[in-house]
């Protein structure tokens, strides 16, 4: 993959490039604030821009600004964000402009590498990657949580693993479950959910987010 | 030679210049107290006349609409002839009453009538005029009288051309003179502490009100401190230990990968170093966090924490602590924190070679000094490191002093009251 960073933090910056540049991955820029993000992307096309919420001067929220504003403008270019915290408000900001090639995930899933990369296959693929926190929270929030508390635990768990963007071979291969048991587990929520049942795996994750935002 | 101090009080700047010179023999203040009476009295009869001229009127007129804004007017010209009041006093007797807070804001004609007629500190300027016309006139009367005529039964013996017939007559004369001008200025003194009081009470502002108006500043001010504190906390773990941990993270990943690559040991080694060197930087991070929210030392008390600050203190530094018993913690905690501050300044900032850091507490006020031998110059400046320090000490009702002439020595001295809790 080739991949933009856009992170204030030295150690994690030069950190989260060794580990991509171990595993094969263009890192063709490294930096630090959001216009050279902006710039950075415009002039590398990379597959994927992996951005932190909070970036100099202000500290708030200047690198999701510009995650929103390349997805917008670049439509191409996957958007991970890559945070220290959760914060639903900006979940929901993220997500409003559709679910494909975003993904949020907190900084310690870089441990583990194996799915750090995965996620980061999937976002620039115009998939979805959001961190199981991520998940959590928009299930703890959500309206519909009789709903939510008609599904078997088997069921949420699915549910889950969907939410954050996997397919049904990853949830099968997490679960330990057959892919046909998965889609059974997958229709069934989507009855209960009153939920038309799509089969692109993408658009799934959509029509899952809005209902749990909704 | 003179010497300039700083005070901080009630949030104004208050710089005092202490006189080290001679006295000279005739001093100010005796005669600038009977030409204030003198000077005031015609003043005060014209004032009073217009005022109650004019107020009269206005009652009258209260029939009308007319009535209040005269009576507004009449108000607003008190309040006036109150600050060339306050001025005069603190010319001539040295007596410095702060203005009372102006009536609230308002908007039109009418808003303006209606802040003037319900502003109490224009009744009182009001009340102080009526009320000081014949106060004035006894004033006088006793203050310079005593003066006058003590003088003149002294002198009715040998200036006189009507010579008394009897010389019994004569000493009486002479001696309820002298009599009157041993007393003189007792009775000056009197009268003006007479005249100042009224000035305090009716044109100073309202004790409990400006009381009031220190505590909702200084809640305000704590209030914000706290939440900048905690901000600058929170600032500090995010980009600090939590991102150093998640990099020490970072680094172990690292080593797992170069152990499925089958690195050579020393690659591996390097990478473990790494981690470690990483963990060791964000453990220390925390630590200094926690030491800034609450030192673990305090709890031992005030003089063993200040110990281990001069301890660490790259100028020498001397302790002094006399404390018959503990402070209250935020007390402590203050003053600890206010020592440390001022500690960092003299090693920063004033090229000092040795300091001292004095700390006691008597007659329930507990007294910080901490002072320096650099080359002086401190001062209060908005929104720097003193400025902010004062704020701090005043949200206890303390005080920040600093003497800090050019060439040195600096000595800031914090003073917090620290009543016994029963």
């Amino acid at each position: 993959m080739r991949i933009v960073i856009a992170e204030d933090s030295v150690i994690l910056r030069e950190g989260l490039a060794q580990l991509l540049a171990v595993r094969g991955h263009d890192v063709l820029a490294a930096v630090v604030d959001a216009p050279a993000l902006l710039e950075a992307v415009t002039s590398k096309q990379p597959d994927v821009a992996i951005v932190d919420i909070r970036l100099p001067p202000g500290h708030t929220d200047e690198g999701l600004r510009a995650a929103i504003q390349l997805r917008r403008e670049m439509p191409g270019v996957g958007v991970l964000i890559f945070s220290q915290y959760v914060e639903t408000a900006f979940v929901a900001e993220l997500l409003a402009g559709g679910s494909d090639g975003v993904g949020y995930l907190l900084k310690e899933r870089v441990v583990r590498l194996d799915e750090f990369i995965d996620a980061l296959h999937r976002v620039a693929a115009g998939g979805t990657a959001l961190d199981p926190e991520v998940v959590t929270q928009l299930f703890g929030r959500s309206r519909h949580r009789d709903q939510l508390a008609e599904l078997t635990p088997r069921e949420r768990a699915v549910l889950g693993l969907m939410a954050q963007g996997r397919t049904n071979t990853a949830i099968a291969a997490t679960l330990r479950v057959g892919e046909r048991g998965v889609e059974k587990h997958v229709t069934n929520i989507f009855t209960k959910f009153d939920l038309a049942p799509s089969e692109a795996d993408h658009r799934r994750v959509l029509a899952v987010l809005r209902y749990l935002q909704s | 030679m003179c010497r300039r101090s700083a005070t901080v009080e009630n949030g104004r700047m208050v710089v005092k210049v202490m006189s080290v010179a001679p006295r000279p023999v005739l001093a100010r203040r005796s005669w600038t107290g009977p030409v204030y009476l003198a000077l005031v009295l015609p003043l005060d009869v014209l004032t009073a006349l217009l005022l109650l001229v004019a107020g009269l009127a206005s009652t009258v007129l209260q029939l009308t609409p007319l009535g209040g804004w005269l009576l507004a007017l009449v108000l607003r010209a008190a309040s006036g002839l109150g600050g060339r009041r306050r001025a005069l006093a603190a010319r001539l007797l040295n007596e410095h009453v702060p203005a009372p807070p102006p009536p609230a804001a308002s908007t039109g004609l009418f808003g303006w009538r209606r802040a003037v007629l319900t502003d109490p500190a224009s009744w009182r300027a009001l009340a102080y005029a009526l009320v000081k016309l014949p106060v004035a006139i006894v004033s006088l009367a006793l203050g310079v009288g005593c003066y006058v005529c003590g003088v003149v039964l002294l002198t009715y013996f040998p200036v006189q051309e009507h010579r008394p017939d009897h010389w019994r007559a004569i000493l009486v004369r002479c001696g309820v003179g002298l009599l009157l001008l041993l007393l003189a200025s007792w009775t000056l003194r009197s009268v003006l502490t007479g005249e100042r009081l009224l000035i305090r009470t009716l044109l100073g502002p309202n004790l409990a009100r400006q009381r009031l108006a220190h505590l909702q500043e200084t809640r305000d001010r704590a209030v914000i401190n706290a939440d900048a504190t905690l901000r600058r906390i929170e600032r500090d773990l995010h980009d600090g230990a939590q991102a150093r941990l998640i990099g020490v993270g970072m680094h172990l990943t690292m080593v797992g990968e170069l152990i499925a690559a089958e690195a050579p040991p020393e690659q591996l080694r390097a990478a473990v170093d790494t981690a470690q060197d990483a963990l060791t930087a964000a453990v220390a991070e925390l630590r200094d966090l926690v030491r800034g929210i609450h030192p673990p030392v305090l709890d031992r008390g005030l003089d063993a924490a200040l110990a281990t600050v001069a301890a660490g203190s790259a100028i020498p530094v001397a302790v002094r602590a006399e404390l018959p018993r503990r402070p209250s913690p935020a007390v402590e905690s203050i003053v600890y924190f206010s020592a440390c501050e001022l500690l960092t300044n003299a090693n920063r900032h004033s090229g000092a070679r040795g300091g001292t850091v004095q700390v006691i507490l008597r007659d329930d006020v507990l007294r910080l000094r901490v002072r320096d031998d650099g080359h002086g110059g401190a001062q209060l400046r908005p929104g720097g490191g003193l400025a902010g320090l004062a704020e701090r000490v005043r949200v206890v009702d303390g005080r920040l002093m600093i003497d800090s002439p050019a060439g040195g020595p600096t000595t800031v001295i914090v003073e917090i009251p620290c009543p016994r809790t029963s």
